[in-house]
């Protein structure tokens, strides 16, 4: 039985007429802003409670988009102590598929273009597909209770980085986020990089579908090898050499993917008679002539197994998860870890998070890239998001739209590269706290302060500490403390 | 509260370079804008819409002159401080709007703009907050993927927050707070801070154009003007993208662009003699989707074409003739009778960003060329 809306279900989702009604109808127990994805859900806020930032706090702001008011005090009693708090925590998010995530999948559902299967994806506009992606991706990380996998989902997307402008990608990255990124975010490396060697969007991005040696006058195209090697496996310098690239393009020439102008678009084929079938050697390993499309994975079993691998996606996660410039002890914790436990990502992840420079390092030293700051905003700010594009609108003046970097290595992940948003950050904290973004965010600050039981209980919130006495006079002479406190230093770093 | 900024913003006499993109929407006609001299087939095609050759303004003994509208550009050019580009455009042949102009801004089949990549990937020091501005209502896609980038239809509106409540206040705590920050977000601050300072002088003292310069009324000399205050006050402007609207020109094709010719001239020769000195770390690069048809239609118009004209101003520009103008009997042309494209404008590009401090950034900035 529904008595009244709660405070969560804005006006204009009530509005929405016959789909709610039908929804009331159905819903039986729950809410209706749990059917529609709408709003977070609220838990008690218990403001953190120490001058540094506290290991809970610290793993809230590094393994997800950001705490939103009631998720602090939620983790902490996960555990007697804040160790054995945070070591719950990490294994609630490393087993994703346990945590029910209905609101956000709901909320997503109805983003249906994203949802077409492979050769219906080229009945939509792009532009229309790389809308739904956008606020898909903008939705998954605000709201999702699988943090976890959404920062992972965004750490391959840039590793595994599709211009979605590129040529056929405008239809085809939406398969590649659901089949390849999404499918084996926290599944398997070698999966992951089989499927996405074999994602139509990326055979079109990186040219794989070009890649042919049907006769001796042909040259196979380098362009996919090439990344293959320097940005998706071993990394530059990972010791594979210009011949590695060559006989690397000539394992995979043969593939390539139908153009939309065909039958069965978008399917990815093996032609025989376009591959390379002689004898290669690939970083020392012969590959035997007549292998035809097992070249593929002769080569990813090679490159995947490589310790410069496990060094370079060591590197890479150290880089997400713990500093700019993370320890080589911690590297190559992490690098062991994925060697020994055959690529499995899970297993990467918690040695990551056992290192003792995650869990004793310095705290609040990665800097928030734009995307994680406007969705850090959203989170710890309770924002009612009901059209995602004024957010995109921000993105793109900070240069990070999703799906939108120009060049295979995606989007930078230190610092530096991004500290000339700050104008729109601020401008963005302002405007979110003010109600300005667009008509159809909101948040309500009096409330926010109410429910942390003051200012310094939202600014705690927020910044995962008691504020510092600078902080405190800062916000009291502002007299608005959500803008100045989500503009504030304190809360771009993480 | 004293702030000391990177050096980026603080006016201490660096050069900061800034290149100042010109679009003009529509796909103006090359032949009108540069026409050729000394080319019978010009007339035989054109006869109502050909210039006649005794009011093309000449560049030397070039076989193409400027259109008379553009009297003020030709005096640019006589002191060494433009240059004419004929031939020029893309590979796009599918002779749309939409896709010539999103291939040029995107300079390939890319996400971005090359404006963005260059701002992303050049040497030297990160873009600051004030170092992309687009003048207008919306991110042009030329823009689009720099690392931070600004849209303003005017120096007048632009603030950090509107509404109700006291931005000022806010931006002086925050002032206070990252003042005390040690890290690189510290000077990334102030120089924020000092940016919108100068912005916010800027319009309080709105003072007049300089060197007895004038600026028309129109939207784009406005965007000109901003451009030039923006430049002079210093606050780290590397890349501005504005536009100029309306060169369609199918039908009563010289009523159309004349005036537009005329604006475009009297904004850039007012920009020129506004910056005076300053002119020679700016350049303003002036491009076109594409050219137009050779052979006019029967409305006095011309319809979409190829080639097409970029007009380089100031900057480390000697006044130049670029490109060939090519003859234009049949033969020569290409698809249904268009000037063919002999320069990719990318070509003309690059030097330019090159002189601006691109470094070894090109092949991030045109991958595909």
């Amino acid at each position: 039985m529904i008595s009244k809306p709660s405070d969560d279900l804005s006006r204009r989702v009530f509005l929405r007429g016959a789909a709610g009604v039908a929804l009331f109808a159905t819903s039986g127990c729950e809410k209706i802003e749990d059917w529609l994805g709408m709003g977070p859900k609220e838990g008690p806020v218990v403001p953190p409670s120490g001058d540094g930032i506290d290991l809970v706090s610290h793993v809230l702001n590094r393994v997800t988009f950001g705490p939103d008011p009631s998720e602090y005090a939620r983790v902490k009693a996960l555990g007697d102590d804040e160790k054995s708090a945070v070591a719950a925590f990490l294994e609630e998010q490393l087993e994703p598929e346990e945590i029910e995530d209905k609101r956000a999948q709901r909320a997503v559902r109805r983003l249906e273009a994203i949802h077409a299967p492979l050769g219906e994806l080229y009945e939509y506009k792009e532009a229309h597909l790389l809308e739904q992606l956008t606020r898909a991706t903008l939705i998954r990380a605000t709201r999702s209770k699988r943090q976890l996998f959404e920062v992972m989902a965004h750490f391959w997307s840039d590793h595994f980085n599709i211009d979605i402008s590129k040529k056929e990608c405008r239809w085809l990255k939406a398969a590649d986020d659901r089949e390849v990124i999404r499918k084996h975010a926290m599944g398997n490396f070698a999966d992951l990089v089989k499927a996405s060697s074999l994602s139509p969007a990326m055979l079109w991005y990186l040219d794989g579908r070009e890649n042919r040696k049907s006769d001796e006058s042909e040259k196979p195209n380098e362009n996919y090898a090439r990344e293959l090697l320097e940005l998706h496996t071993l990394g530059v310098g990972g010791g594979y050499t210009q011949e590695d690239v060559m006989e690397v393009a000539r394992c995979l020439s043969g593939w390539t993917v139908r153009g939309k102008n065909r039958f069965f678009k978008g399917k990815v084929e093996f032609h025989a008679d376009a591959h390379d079938d002689g004898a290669k050697i690939v970083l020392g390993n012969e590959i035997a002539a007549g292998g035809g499309e097992k070249d593929l994975d002769e080569v990813l079993e090679i490159v995947c197994s490589h310790p410069s691998t496990a060094r370079y996606l060591g590197e890479k996660l150290c880089v997400r998860f713990i500093s700019d410039e993370p320890s080589k002890e911690s590297i190559s914790e992490v690098a062991n870890a994925f060697l020994s436990n055959n690529g499995d990502i899970k297993s990467t992840l918690r040695a990551v998070f056992a290192t003792p420079e995650f869990l004793e390092g310095p705290r609040a030293q990665k800097l928030k890239r734009p995307f994680e700051f406007i969705v850090s905003a959203l989170r710890g700010s309770r924002a009612k998001v009901e059209s995602e594009m004024e957010l995109v609108d921000y993105l793109i003046r900070m240069g990070h739209a999703p799906f939108q970097y120009p060049t295979p290595d995606g989007y930078p992940d230190v610092a530096s590269p991004w500290t000339g948003t700050l104008l729109w950050r601020w401008h963005f904290a302002i405007a979110l706290s003010r109600n300005d973004v667009g008509e159809d965010i909101e948040v309500e600050e009096e409330r926010l302060i109410e429910k942390a039981g003051g200012v310094d209980g939202l600014a705690a919130c927020l910044l995962g500490r008691v504020p510092s006495e600078e902080e405190k006079s800062a916000i009291e002479r502002s007299g608005e403390p959500l803008a100045l406190l989500m503009a504030s230093p304190g809360f771009q770093w993480r | 509260m004293e702030m000391k900024g990177t050096g980026i913003i603080s006016g201490n006499g660096d050069e900061q370079r800034t290149l100042v993109v010109v679009f003009l929407r529509g796909g103006a006609d090359g032949l009108t804008l540069v026409p050729p001299i000394g080319n019978s087939d010009y007339y035989k095609v054109r006869p109502t819409l050909a210039v006649p050759e005794g009011d093309i303004l000449k560049l030397g003994d070039a076989n193409c002159g400027l259109n008379p509208a553009f009297s003020g550009l030709h005096d640019i050019y006589r002191d060494g401080g433009l240059t004419v580009a004929s031939g020029i455009g893309s590979n796009d042949d599918t002779r749309s709007h939409f896709y010539a102009q999103d291939l040029m801004e995107h300079g390939g089949q890319l996400a971005g703009g090359w404006l963005g990549r260059f701002l992303r990937y050049r040497e030297g020091r990160p873009p600051s907050a004030l170092s992309a501005v687009a003048l207008g209502k919306a991110m042009p896609e030329v823009l689009r993927g720099a690392p931070a980038a600004t849209v303003m239809e005017s120096l007048d509106t632009f603030t950090l927050g509107s509404g109700s409540g006291s931005t000022e206040t806010l931006q002086t705590e925050l002032g206070v707070l990252y003042g005390a920050e040690e890290n690189i977000l510290g000077p990334a601050a102030r120089d924020t801070l000092q940016a919108l300072d100068r912005v916010e002088k800027l319009r309080r003292e709105d003072l007049p154009p300089e060197n007895g310069a004038e600026y028309g009324d129109d939207s784009f000399s406005r965007g000109l003007r901003q451009t030039a205050r923006l430049i002079r006050a210093q606050v780290g402007l590397e890349a501005v993208s504005l536009d100029l609207d309306g060169w369609d020109s199918h039908f009563a094709q010289e009523t159309l662009i004349t005036p537009l010719m005329t604006r475009l001239s009297e904004g850039l020769s007012a920009f020129h003699r506004d910056l005076g000195k300053l002119m020679k770390s700016v350049t303003v690069v002036v491009m076109t989707e594409f050219g137009r048809r050779v052979a006019e239609n029967s409305s006095f118009g011309t319809d979409h074409g190829r080639g097409g004209t970029m007009l380089v101003m100031g900057g480390a520009e000697r006044g130049n003739v670029l490109g060939k103008m090519p003859k234009l009997e049949t033969g020569i042309l290409v698809g249904p009778g268009d000037v063919p494209v002999e320069t990719d404008y990318r070509e003309i590009l690059k030097p330019i960003l090159t002189q601006h401090g691109a470094g070894k950034s090109m092949g991030e900035i045109f991958p595909e060329s």
